[in-house]
C-alpha cells in the first residue's frame, strides 16, 4: 500500500475517534441554553486545563508556529513570549469573573460587560466586533486543517475538501452536544498535541544534525540573519523591535480577551480549578519550543515546501518514518486545529444569539439553541470561503484578528475594577478604539514606530473612555455595588 | 509570607518579565550566542521567564489557600 493511502486510513480513522467523543459527550448535558453555552459549570481540572490549552494552541501555533521559525526565524519568538504574560492576570480576573457570573447569572463575557454598563447597543456592538475577530480566527483554522491533509495525501485531497471534511466534523459536534462536547474532544486533542510536538520535536533535529545545538550551530553558520533578534519580516528584511513589542503586548492584552477563552471563567467548576489551570498554562506555552524545533529544522533543509505555512507537514513527510507515525504526527496537527476551531465556532454563535440578537428580540430557550446552532453553520460557511485564498499566511491572520479583540480589555477592567467607569464612556471608547485600529490595519504606511494597530487603537481607546466616563453622570451607588464586595 | 506581599510580588514578576522580553528591556538579551541548553540565547532567556512563572504563580496559590482556609473570608 502507497504512504499516502495509510497516512490517509489513521487520519479518518482519528477524525471518527473525534466524532464519537464529541457526540458522545454531548448526552451528558442537560438540555438548557446554559448547558449548551456553559456545560452546566462542571469542568474539573483535567478537562479545564486541556479545553484552555488545546483552544489557545491551534493551527496558528502548530502550522503557523513552524512557518514564522522556519522563514522568519527569531521573529517566532514573540509567540513564546505573550501566553504567560497575558494568562496571568486571569489569576485575579478569573475569580472575579466567575463570582459575578455566578451571582447575575452572565455566561458570556458581554453580559459581564454590559451588565455593568446597561445598553442594548454597547452588547450588539460587542458581538459584531467578536464575530468579525472570528471570522479570521476559524478562516485560519479550517485552512491550517486543509494544508495538513493536503500535504499528506499528496495532493489527493485538496485543500477545499480537506477543510469541508474536517469542519463538516467539528460542526456536527458542535451543533449537537455544544460545550461539553468541546471540552471532552479538546482534552483528547490536547493530550494528543502535547505528545505529538515533543517527539518530533526532539526527533528532527537530533535524525537531520545530530542535535538540538548542533542544528542551530549550523543554521548560525550559514543564515546567522536569521537567529538575530527580532527576527526577519516576510519580505527577509529585519523585523523591527517596535513591531515585535507590540505584537507581544497586543497578544498578551487580547488573549483572554476572546470570548471562547473567557467563557472558561464561567465554566469552570469552581474557583480553584480555574486557578490551577491559570498556574499550570505556562507549561503548555513552553510546548512551542518543539514546535520552532520543528520550523528550524527545515532551514538548512534540502527543498522547500509551497508555503512556509506547510514547513511541519512537509518535513514529517520528508523523514523515512514509518507510514503509521507519518498518520499520527498529522492527525495532531489536524486537532489543533480543530481543537480550537470548535471552541471558537462554538463562541461565535453563543455570543451572537446571546448578545446580539436576544437583545432586541425576546426568544423562548428552544429557539435560542436553534439560532446559535444555525448561526455555527453561517459562520463556518463563511470562514471556508475565505479559507479557499491561497495568499494568506496563517500567523498574520490571528495577529489582525488581536487588534479588534485587545479592545475588549478596557471595557472588561473598567466593568470589574473602576466605580467610576459609565456606559457612555465604555461605548465611546470602544468605538474610538476599534475604529483607530481599523485604520492603521488599513492604512499601515501611517503607524508610529509600525507600532501593532491594535495597541495603537488601544492608545486612543482608554483615555477617551476615562475622559467621557469623567464628563458623563456616574452610575448609582446600588448599582455598581452588586460588582463590587 | 503575607498575602499582600505575595500578590505584590507575583505582580512585580510579571511586569518585569514584559519588560524583560519586550523592547527595550531585551536588548542586552537579544542575541544567538552562546547557544543555552542547545537554544539560541533569546528563546532561552524568554523560556526561562515562562519557567519562572509557573513557579511564582504556584507559590502565590500556596499563599492564598493558605488565607483562604484559615479565615474563610474572601482573599
Amino acid at each position: 500500500m502507497e504512504q499516502w493511502v495509510v497516512v490517509t486510513i489513521i487520519i479518518a480513522a482519528y477524525l471518527a475517534l473525534t466524532l464519537t467523543i464529541g457526540l458522545l459527550a454531548g448526552r451528558r448535558q442537560t438540555d438548557s441554553v446554559a448547558g449548551y453555552v456553559a456545560a452546566d459549570r462542571s469542568f474539573g481540572l483535567l478537562v479545564m486545563y486541556f479545553v484552555t490549552g488545546a483552544s489557545v494552541f491551534s493551527a496558528f501555533a502548530f502550522l503557523g508556529g513552524p512557518g514564522w521559525a522556519y522563514s522568519r526565524g527569531a521573529a517566532a519568538f514573540y509567540i513564546l513570549a505573550y501566553g504567560a504574560l497575558g494568562m496571568a492576570p486571569f489569576y485575579w480576573i478569573g475569580p472575579r469573573v466567575a463570582k459575578l457570573g455566578r451571582k447575575h447569572g452572565f455566561v458570556t463575557q458581554a453580559q459581564l460587560i454590559t451588565g455593568r454598563f446597561p445598553s442594548r447597543n454597547l452588547s450588539a456592538l460587542i458581538a459584531l466586533l467578536s464575530l468579525i475577530a472570528f471570522v479570521p480566527y476559524v478562516t485560519l483554522q479550517m485552512r491550517g486543517a486543509g494544508i495538513v491533509i493536503e500535504a499528506v495525501t499528496d495532493g489527493h485531497v485538496p485543500i477545499w475538501l480537506g477543510s469541508a471534511v474536517a469542519y463538516g466534523i467539528v460542526i456536527a459536534y458542535v451543533l449537537s452536544a455544544g460545550a461539553m462536547a468541546v471540552g471532552w474532544t479538546n482534552t483528547f486533542q490536547g493530550i494528543f498535541m502535547v505528545v505529538i510536538a515533543w517527539s518530533l520535536g526532539l526527533y528532527l533535529p537530533i535524525a537531520l544534525y545530530g542535535g538540538i545545538g548542533e542544528m542551530f550551530t549550523q543554521i548560525l553558520a550559514e543564515r546567522p540573519e536569521l537567529l538575530d533578534p527580532p527576527g526577519l519580516t516576510a519580505a527577509g528584511e529585519p523585523w523591527s523591535w517596535g513591531a515585535y513589542s507590540t505584537f507581544i503586548l497586543v497578544s498578551a492584552v487580547g488573549l483572554m480577551m476572546w470570548p471562547h477563552l473567557f467563557m472558561k471563567a464561567f465554566t469552570a467548576k469552581d474557583d480553584d480549578t480555574l486557578r490551577r489551570t491559570v498556574i499550570l498554562f505556562p507549561t503548555f506555552q513552553l510546548f512551542l519550543i518543539p514546535v520552532f524545533l520543528i520550523g528550524f529544522s527545515g532551514v538548512l533543509f534540502p527543498g522547500s515546501p509551497p508555503s512556509s505555512d506547510f514547513i511541519l507537514p512537509f518535513m514529517i513527510l520528508e523523514t523515512d518514518l514509518p507510514a503509521l507515525v507519518v498518520g499520527l504526527f498529522c492527525a495532531g496537527a489536524l486537532s489543533a486545529s480543530m481543537s480550537t476551531g470548535d471552541a471558537l465556532l462554538h463562541a461565535s454563535a453563543s455570543v451572537f444569539v446571546e448578545d446580539g440578537i436576544q437583545q432586541f428580540v425576546d426568544l423562548d430557550e428552544q429557539t435560542q439553541r436553534r439560532m446559535m446552532q444555525g448561526l455555527v453553520l453561517l459562520t463556518g460557511a463563511i470562514a471556508y470561503v475565505f479559507a479557499q485564498d491561497p495568499e494568506s499566511s496563517l500567523v498574520l491572520l490571528l495577529a489582525s484578528a488581536y487588534g479588534i479583540i485587545a479592545q475588549f480589555a478596557p471595557p472588561v477592567v473598567a466593568a470589574l475594577y473602576w466605580r467610576r467607569a459609565t456606559t457612555r464612556g465604555v461605548m465611546a471608547g470602544l468605538i474610538a478604539g476599534a475604529a483607530t485600529a481599523f485604520f492603521f490595519w488599513q492604512n499601515p504606511e501611517y503607524k508610529p514606530f509600525d507600532m501593532h494597530e491594535g495597541i495603537l487603537g488601544l492608545l486612543v481607546h482608554v483615555p477617551v473612555l476615562m475622559a467621557v466616563s469623567w464628563m458623563t453622570e456616574s452610575q448609582s451607588d446600588d448599582h455598581v455595588d452588586t460588582f463590587f464586595d | 509570607m503575607n498575602l499582600r506581599t505575595a500578590r505584590a510580588l507575583a505582580g512585580v514578576y510579571h511586569l518585569a518579565m514584559l519588560y524583560f522580553v519586550t523592547w527595550p528591556g531585551i536588548l542586552p538579551f537579544a542575541r544567538a550566542e552562546p547557544l543555552l541548553f542547545g537554544l539560541p540565547f533569546t528563546m532561552a532567556w524568554i523560556a526561562a521567564w515562562i519557567t519562572g512563572s509557573v513557579l511564582v504563580l504556584a507559590s502565590l496559590d500556596r499563599v492564598e489557600k493558605r488565607f483562604r482556609n484559615s479565615d474563610g473570608g474572601d482573599a
